[in-house]
């Protein structure tokens, strides 16, 4: 078979994944959106070029790694920071800072740095190497658990998303796909026999509003949402509850409306209460975090939706 | 969340958490205990050891003072301060005594009066000065000295230091027995069997007559302090504030006149029943770790009992084992430890004597309740009490004692998600055993099915049959002379020298840069491993003789099946199993230590073995991108590497298979488990290590991966222990996982733990602790400790007040692995 070989782009496999469908997962995370959220909690996923993340707290300072990555960088992105008190107490030393503005994502300094204080934000990988990866995690996956393929956004590498899902599938393994719904209905169509269940965001009903915080339009999304319900698909719908962004009562309405008219299809429907927790990885990239001063959903409100989702009838729970 | 357990507890039992609080900061040292063995020990110099311990034992149930508050709803506290902190003085070093109390006037003050210390009265050291010098020369050192071999002497120093400092009692006495039989049909079974020996006497009962002499003395000694408490509950009566506390006492008292000598009759009985043997043992120096096995078993249809019938309501049964529970953690003991100068220094830096290294360990009782599991015939144990003893668990918040639940195909669900929730808000409480595992390692040991199936858990992790099996305390991490598997290590690299104290092993051998394979170097490991166990296997039966010879432990005896039918004492083999732990640790930085060697100098051999000696030697110092490459480049043991993880088994099968099958003592097996309470302590005396570890850093604890060597996740991490070879480990040992607070908050969190606590069970692994823990929460627990008194973490085999640990232990615990998302 010729599948095994085909490539794909990741950025993490992640073990017991608890936020990402039934039971212990481990997760596979692809490498590329179409999508723009603006509260995007892993920003590292958006790209499907590599860019250079930078953990300060591993570098141990230029000093001891003789300015290893200083010399290794052909646009001199790379410099000596202020000296600061190293971790272990011993002195001062010199981490490595980055200019973000002359750095061109070549990744050349994350070769010789031998911390990983300098890393790239993925690699490529193939089928058979990822599910060699997963199988040794099967132990986990009996009671319902399984692999969930999620990104960035999975559907984005199509043919790498889709041939891993069957390859699980015919070992037997639970697989969820967690998706934006961007994507063709066509390409849905393909991969609906593989997934055991859709992880299927819905982040607002208005498409105006829908492009203006995730960048795209949402009726391709709406549209697969109900092809997938029409034929078959296990669905978890997902909405993210943004202050100022998508938690306006109405919007919230709407979208449990829809959710009621998928029928049966509609397992779940999980509300995502905004948090805080991705904002240290756009400092790791070196990028503006733009939702500064939002701050999390009140629990109250967050009750007072689920009650609203729940009068439609739908199985509904706060994550 | 987890609201559904949330039931407020009752005022009552607010006053006595309140209580022990208050208590908790103003520690005295109680010498009531110490003053009876050593006047009655003192006048009955000539009798044979095991009539003086039962005189002693019965004089300190006759005149033990007795003291109620008026709260109170168990009896038997130590008062007038509820916690009774002692040390045993038979079996504590006396240099320790005179070096703490026969400083100068002023050091002594420093150290003993001021807040944060236990205090001791100026009349008390007197006297403790004046008892040391008589049990100089007939403490329990003092008899090992007068029969160890030499050779023992010369390597033995830390052994004998811990054998003066800690009794054998590590072990899960019958209070079944007590509660359901009684000391009344005890006392009558030895009587019998004293009139039938007494008319053949032979070479080999001659002893078992004064041996029944003296349970029947024990026996009577119960009972008259029972019949005490009656007469003092009925006193206390007359001056009730209320008509309802005066009821309560006389009922106390229609009680206390019953129980002991009798079964006990109803929930309360049972309770205050296995509370008056616990002080028992106590007395008599088992203190370290006497674990309560299996007593939801018999307290089960007690509570139902009561429960039908309108004895009791469901609350009121309720604030019963919450009583119980804050009682039974007010036994402890004063490890005699720390010196004088580490007092004053703890002091004068606004600690308490919590704070100084051992923390928890310093003052503990070590006891740990087992719930749930299997009866005789294979069917589920579980009742109303395993919930109730759960619940009181999951409302009170308490650190002591540790609480252990039995897992099989039978435990409800109810239990599980009680377990879990209780767990999760307790700090690592309940730990969870694997007894499909765990049953079998007692097969193994050659115990039958039905009794098998009656395991308990004793001090931190260690499993045994409750209430037949004696077991001599368990040598943790090589500490106490035996084999300790970085002791080793250090051995094997630096040619049978540790280079930090300069200490010299007993079999010479190579320095690492002078083996020729790593083959060569993995068989002078097996060697050096081979060689101390056996040093240590044979130490033990030494040490089991100091006890036979002249130390019985008659309050273990008068319950332990075994000892009563074949009229031997548990130290003289009564008991119908014996066993001897012994534990190794460190596994994770010996097992990265060996890849580190094999991968670097002999595989890839892209470092000699010289330059990674010199490095060692140098403390890294000048060779830091060495170190880093290390760190970066090796696989690590607990990431589910193929290489690391066999090394690791490697080794730890080898241990295991070796000292299980030396012969035990009091012809016991020998039993193999993977613990370490020191790894911070034995960190500081151990020099650099090739897995990149700076000398006099913190060891890997336990079986655990080394924390920050562990990079693929906590499924990988999981897998990775559950390799090791725990079918052999029938001393127990736990993987400790803590989780990070973000992960239990999704709605189905319970589920999710329980379903990686059975995937773990299914690999093989037979304990699981988890802490949830925010490294938020830690570091604000560190800067402002009084606001988080009952912050709880799972550190070793036990749980403690994280703000009660000492600052490195809080440094280590908040950097170990942390399953973030
Ligand atoms: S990624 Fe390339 S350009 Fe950017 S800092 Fe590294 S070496 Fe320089
Ligand atoms: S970034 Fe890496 S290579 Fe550069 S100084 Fe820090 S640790 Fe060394």
């Amino acid at each position: 078979m010729v599948y095994k070989n085909v490539k794909g782009r990741i950025f993490d496999i992640q073990g017991y994944a608890v936020h990402d469908g039934p039971g212990i997962r481990t997760t596979v995370f692809t490498k590329g959106c179409p999508l723009r959220c603006l509260w995007c909690h892993s920003p590292e996923s958006q790209h499907r070029e590599f860019e250079l993340g930078y953990l300060p707290v591993k570098c141990i300072g230029a000093d001891v790694c003789q300015n290893a990555c200083l010399d290794a960088c052909p646009e001199g992105a790379v410099a000596r920071d202020e000296p600061v008190e190293a971790l272990d107490k011993s002195g001062l030393i010199q981490k490595a800072k980055i200019d973000r503005e002359k750095c061109t994502n070549c990744l050349q300094c994350t070769e010789v740095c031998i911390t990983k204080a300098l890393y790239a934000s993925g690699w490529d990988t193939t089928v058979d190497e990822v599910y060699e990866r997963l199988l040794k995690d099967r132990g986990f996956f009996k009671d319902g658990g399984g692999v969930t393929i999620s990104g960035g956004e999975p559907m984005a590498q199509f043919d790498f998303t889709c041939n891993l899902a069957k390859r699980l599938k015919d070992s037997g393994i639970h697989i969820c796909l967690d998706t934006t719904g961007f994507a063709a209905t066509e390409l849905f169509a393909k991969i609906l026999p593989y997934i055991d269940l859709f992880l299927y965001d819905i982040k607002h009903m208005d498409t105006k509003m829908h492009k203006k915080i995730t960048g795209v339009g949402n009726e391709q999304i709406l549209k697969n949402a109900r092809f997938l319900a029409e034929h078959g698909a296990a669905l978890q719908i997902r909405v993210p509850v943004i202050p100022k962004l998508t938690d306006k009562r109405a919007n919230l309405r709407q979208t449990a409306e829809f959710c009621a008219s998928l029928g049966d299809a509609v397992k779940l429907v999980q509300l995502l209460p905004y948090h805080k927790t991705g904002r240290m990885k756009y400092e790791r990239l070196g990028w503006r975090y733009k939702l500064t001063n939002v701050e999390p959903p009140a629990d109250e409100f967050m009750n007072n939706i689920l009650a609203m989702f729940q009068s439609f009838g739908l199985n509904c729970q706060l994550h | 969340m987890f609201t559904e357990f949330d039931i407020p507890i009752s005022e009552r039992i607010q006053k006595l958490k309140a209580k022990r609080e208050r208590i908790n900061k103003d520690m005295r040292l109680n010498f009531e205990r110490n003053r009876i063995i050593t006047d009655y020990y003192r006048n009955h110099e000539n009798e044979y050891p095991v009539l003086k311990r039962a005189g002693f034992l019965y004089e300190w149930c006759a005149t033990r003072k007795i003291n109620i508050d008026d709260d109170d709803i168990f009896l038997g506290d130590g008062g007038p301060q509820c916690r009774t902190v002692h040390f045993d003085i038979e079996q504590t070093s006396q240099s320790w005594i005179r070096g703490c109390f026969g400083d100068t006037d002023e050091r002594f003050r420093a150290a003993w009066q001021v807040p944060g210390s236990v205090w001791v009265d100026d009349e008390d050291r007197e006297w403790i000065l004046e008892a040391a010098d008589y049990w100089k020369d007939k403490d329990i050192a003092a008899t090992a000295r007068g029969l160890f071999p030499p050779e023992f002497f010369e390597n033995a120093g830390p052994f004998l230091e811990h054998l003066a400092g800690s009794y054998p009692g590590h072990f899960n006495p019958n209070y079944e027995r007590a509660g359901t039989v009684g000391f009344g049909a005890v006392r009558r079974t030895a009587m019998e069997k004293l009139e039938e020996i007494r008319k053949h006497t032979t070479a080999d009962n001659v002893r078992s007559e004064l041996f029944y002499r003296a349970i029947i003395k024990v026996c009577d000694g119960m009972i008259l302090m029972s019949k005490r408490y009656a007469e003092a509950c009925r006193k206390k009566a007359e001056t009730a504030p209320t008509p309802e506390r005066r009821a309560e006492l006389l009922k106390m008292a229609d009680s206390c006149d019953w129980i002991i000598e009798n079964p006990a009759r109803n929930l309360w009985e049972g309770l205050q029943t296995i509370l008056f043997y616990q002080y028992l043992l106590i007395a008599d120096g088992t203190h370290w770790a006497d674990s309560p096995g299996l007593i939801d078993s018999f307290l089960g249809p007690l509570l139902e009992k009561d429960l039908e019938t309108g004895v009791l309501s469901h609350e009121q049964a309720q604030e019963l084992f919450d009583a119980f529970l804050l009682q039974i953690g007010n036994q402890i003991i004063m490890f005699p430890k720390p010196t004088n100068d580490q007092l004053i220094e703890a002091h004068q830096n606004g600690k308490t004597f919590f704070d100084l290294q051992g923390g928890a360990q310093n003052i503990a009782a070590g006891s740990l309740i087992t719930i749930g599991g299997l009866k005789e015939d294979g069917t589920g144990d579980y009742n109303l009490a395993t919930e109730m003893i759960l619940l009181s668990y999951y409302r009170l918040r308490v650190a002591e004692p540790s609480l252990a639940l039995r897992i099989n195909k039978h435990t409800p669900d109810r239990i599980w998600d009680l377990g879990i929730a209780c767990s999760i808000r307790s700090g690592g409480m309940p730990q969870f055993n694997n007894d499909d595992v765990i049953i079998q390692t007692m097969l193994d040991k050659g115990v039958p099915l039905e009794d098998a199936r009656r395991y308990a858990i004793f001090g931190c992790v260690e499993p045994a049959i409750s209430g037949k099996e004696w077991s001599m305390a368990a040598n943790c991490g090589g500490f106490g002379g035996g084999a300790s598997l970085i002791d080793i290590l250090q051995y094997v690299i630096y040619g049978n020298v540790n280079p930090m104290t300069g200490a010299e092993g007993m079999l010479p051998c190579k320095k690492l840069y002078e083996y020729e394979s790593f083959e060569e170097l993995q068989a002078e490991f097996e060697r050096q491993i081979k060689h101390y166990i056996d040093y240590q296997a044979r130490l033990y039966h030494f040490a089991a003789l100091v006890f036979n010879h002249e130390w019985p432990c008659l309050s273990a005896s008068v319950m332990t099946e075994g000892c009563l039918e074949s009229g031997k004492d548990v130290t003289w083999g009564g008991a119908k199993y014996n066993g001897m732990g012994s534990m190794f640790s460190a596994v994770g930085t010996v097992a990265d230590s060996l890849m580190t060697i094999k991968k670097l100098c002999f595989d890839d051999k892209t470092v000699s073995t010289k330059e990674l000696y010199d490095a060692l030697r140098a403390n890294w110092e000048g060779y830091e991108m060495l170190r880093q490459r290390i760190l970066n480049e090796v696989p690590f043991y607990g990431n589910d590497h193929e290489e690391p993880d066999s090394l690791m088994q490697w080794f730890t099968n080898f241990y295991a298979d070796h000292y299980n099958s030396r012969p035990g003592v009091n012809n016991g097996t020998n039993n193999c488990g993977a613990l370490d309470l020191y790894w911070v302590a034995a960190g500081k005396r151990t020099w650099a290590t090739p897995d990149g570890r700076k000398a006099g850093d913190p060891l890997s604890h336990s079986s655990d991966p080394r924390q920050d060597a562990v990079k693929n996740g906590p499924l990988a991490y999981v897998k990775s222990v559950a390799k090791l070879p725990w079918d052999k480990m029938r001393c127990g040992g736990a993987i400790n996982l803590r989780l990070d607070a973000n992960s239990v908050r999704s709605e189905d969190a319970r589920s999710k733990i329980r379903k990686l606590i059975k995937s773990y069970f299914e690999m093989g692994g037979i304990q699981f602790h988890f802490t949830v823990a925010d490294t938020e929460v830690l570091r604000a627990a560190q800067k402002n400790p009084q606001d988080y008194q009952d912050l709880i973490v799972r550190i070793a085999g036990f749980s403690a007040y994280f703000t009660h640990l000492p600052f490195d232990v809080q440094e280590n615990y908040i950097t170990r692995y942390e399953i973030g998302l």
